[in-house]
């Protein structure tokens, strides 16, 4: 009887097991983006004394797990038998047919991620604050795969998943914000101190050609 | 004496190092595998519970196709049962003789019938 029912379960699913990877992959891509963001968060703002370290492998395992997530979200997307989409539907946007607005979201965001991530390990190269600079387009690559999963995924519809999301989400915008009310001041500070050294130099060569 | 004593100070200061760098790695080893059990617990939980989902027939997007069909289903046999009321009474001109004979025959073989009950 038990076998039966698995049987039936078996064959119920079966033909939906790529489907359903994609899914579970996506979602853990969800989380794991979410953490890493909010680690990389607490890592470029004060809030967290010491430990810096072990963040940054937390940070860069987080970051690599979440492109492995992505990985797997599209090439599983592959061998569904209902969507059937090529290689170029799941990495080239605005090629593919189906919710195209949100699926080229999804594929810019990876895309983003992906580069954005990788550049780390060439940040000696392109020039650490360069590269810092940059490395903060990664939240806007998170903010539109947030977008994409709200906009197309399957389960956006469910209390379950609306509450994960915003109980994923929510810390990393708090800590966004506690991070841009902590650096306004010290922007500010900076600037100020800026306009007076040069305030500063200022006089100090009209003094000389004064002299 | 001195210079001795610092190359033993620059040896221990060395050797401290060292173990700092061997516990950090060691640290950042263990932190990697645990990332990696999380991520991996993250999709297997995730798997379970959309499984769970679809296997209990609660699927949104199979729920939501299903009432598709059953839509489409639905309003594919009230086209046809309209299409076949309106055959029998005389929706259509052409077939407005057709359907006015038929349908005095078969008053005329009910009359007939209940006659016979009757008889």
């Amino acid at each position: 009887m038990h076998t039966t029912d698995a049987n039936i379960l078996a064959t119920a699913v079966g033909p939906h097991l790529f489907w359903l990877a994609s899914r579970a992959a996506g979602i853990a891509a969800l989380l794991l983006s979410s953490v890493s963001v909010c680690v990389g968060l607490l890592i470029g703002g004060r809030l967290v004394k010491g430990h810096r370290q072990e963040l940054r492998v937390t940070h860069e395992a987080l970051s690599l797990a979440t492109l492995a997530a992505l990985g797997v979200h599209g090439v599983t997307l592959l061998g569904d038998a209902y969507l059937h989409p090529s290689l170029g539907d799941i990495a080239i946007p605005f090629l593919s047919g189906y919710r195209t607005l949100w699926t080229s979201m999804g594929i810019v965001a990876f895309w983003a991620l992906l580069a954005l991530g990788l550049s780390y390990y060439a940040r000696t190269r392109i020039g650490v604050q360069r590269w810092r600079r940059l490395h903060r387009f990664a939240a806007l690559a998170w903010i539109l795969g947030i977008a994409h999963s709200l906009g197309e995924g399957t389960d956006a519809g469910q209390t379950w998943f609306l509450a994960m999301t915003a109980l994923a989400v929510a810390p990393a915008i708090l800590l966004a914000l506690a991070r841009l009310l902590d650096s306004a001041p010290v922007a500010r500070a900076g600037n100020s101190n800026a306009i007076a050294r040069a305030r500063d130099s200022a006089a100090v060569t009209r003094a000389g050609v004064a002299r | 004496m001195k210079p001795s004593a610092r190359t033993a100070e620059q040896l221990d200061a060395r050797a401290l190092a060292r173990r700092h760098r061997e516990a950090m790695r060691r640290r950042a080893r263990r932190i990697r595998r645990s990332v990696a059990g999380f991520a991996l617990a993250l999709f297997a939980a995730a798997f379970l519970v959309v499984y769970v989902q679809l296997a209990s027939g609660n699927d949104p997007a199979l729920v939501a196709n299903g009432a598709k069909r059953e839509a489409a289903a639905l309003s594919a046999a009230s086209d046809t049962e309209s299409s076949a009321a309106s055959e029998t009474p005389g929706g259509g001109e052409q077939a407005s003789g057709e359907s006015s004979s038929s349908g005095s025959e078969a008053s005329s073989s009910g009359a007939s019938a209940v006659t016979t009950s009757q008889s």
